[in-house]
């Protein structure tokens, strides 16, 4: 009986170190899997890729200079209305802070540079309630392409805030882009030139890296219509 | 409508035409199209008989951010020559979407 317990007891043993053993192997392969999953999984491509000629590239489809950083890129996911730009918030009472875009669908639908202009005008910050006017207006080319620029500023006193802005109106092909810089301050701030600096090396380094969908669907209805 | 305004060239040269339908009455839609510089008519269906053969009519008003009642539900609708509706979506309107379906369609109708 002796005999037969030793044995049982040295079985049980041996089982239970195969037992360990295959958790064992068991864990080491799903750490395996795992770890593989880990690296199998595809890289998220970066938003902004810095160049040699520091500029950075934005998914492969326009260059720029950025700002400095404690600028936050502003990118639309879903279509709606700006293409992808920057913000900082300043120091200073709310609501101190600049924001700039590049915007491919500026207000309005005419493409006459000067009409859009004077209609882009009417609509611009009209919901913030703020009273813009014109300050400055001038016409000028940005990479060999008709543009108008224009400078505007306004208050709201209901809301005890004020805004200074920079727009830039640009012929591109058949239509009509911008680029457009707001500096928000409350009513007793005073503007800083800073934001803007950035903003003009922005508009001035910006390129086009790929055709756009406007340009491809005109190319797409040349090629139907022959 | 600002965007229909700005693609208007191109829905030109895929044989395509815009039209706004609203239940607001002719006065009102005249100053709205006014105000936006619109270059596309825009219909006055104040009996909403437009509204409901397209569906874009509610019986219960849905109710707009300022608290007005809002029959028409904003839905585009794409018809084509043989008078088939071919496309309908609901809410803002995806004008690269649009645009893609109109050439889809010119090519139909170019046999290509």
């Amino acid at each position: 009986m002796k005999k037969i317990r030793k044995e049982e007891i040295m079985e049980r043993k041996i089982r239970a170190k195969w037992s360990l053993a295959t958790w064992g192997i068991l864990l080491a392969v799903v750490g395996v899997l795992n770890f593989g999953c880990v690296t199998m999984a595809p890289k998220k491509p970066s938003v902004l890729t810095p160049t040699d000629r520091g500029t950075v590239v934005f998914l492969d489809k326009y260059e720029f200079k950025r700002p400095p950083e404690g600028w936050l890129l502003m990118q639309n996911l879903e279509g709606g209305d700006f293409e992808l730009g920057f913000m900082k918030f300043e120091k200073g009472d709310f609501p101190s802070q600049t924001t700039f875009m590049y915007d491919d669908k500026p207000y309005g639908g005419s493409r006459d540079l000067e009409v859009r202009a004077k209609y882009y005008c009417t609509r611009f910050l009209f919901n913030s309630g703020i009273d813009s006017r014109v300050t400055k207006q001038e016409k000028l080319t940005i990479n060999g392409q008709d543009t108008i620029a224009f400078s505007m500023d306004g208050e709201n006193p209901n809301r005890k805030e004020k805004a200074k802005s920079k727009i830039y109106l640009v012929k591109k092909g058949n239509r009509i882009i911008s680029f457009v810089c707001t500096q928000w301050r409350p009513l007793n701030g005073a503007f800083s030139q800073e934001p803007f600096d950035h903003f003009e090396a922005f508009v001035s380094s910006f390129k086009f890296l790929k055709k756009d969908f406007y340009e491809e669907i005109e190319e797409k209805i040349k090629e139907l219509k022959g | 409508m600002d965007a229909h305004n700005r693609d208007l060239y191109l829905y030109e040269r895929l044989n395509a035409r815009v039209l706004g339908v609203s239940m607001d009455d002719v006065i009102t839609s005249k100053y709205f199209a006014q105000s936006l510089e619109l270059e596309f008519p825009l219909i006055s269906n104040v009996l909403p008989w437009m509204g409901k053969a397209y569906g874009a009519y509610s019986e219960k008003p849905p109710f707009l951010p300022d608290g007005t009642q809002n029959w028409f539900g904003r839905r585009t609708v794409v018809i084509d020559k043989r008078g088939i509706v071919r496309y309908i979506k609901d809410g803002s309107p995806d004008n690269k979407e649009i645009l893609m379906f109109l050439l889809k369609l010119e090519k139909e109708v170019q046999g290509k």
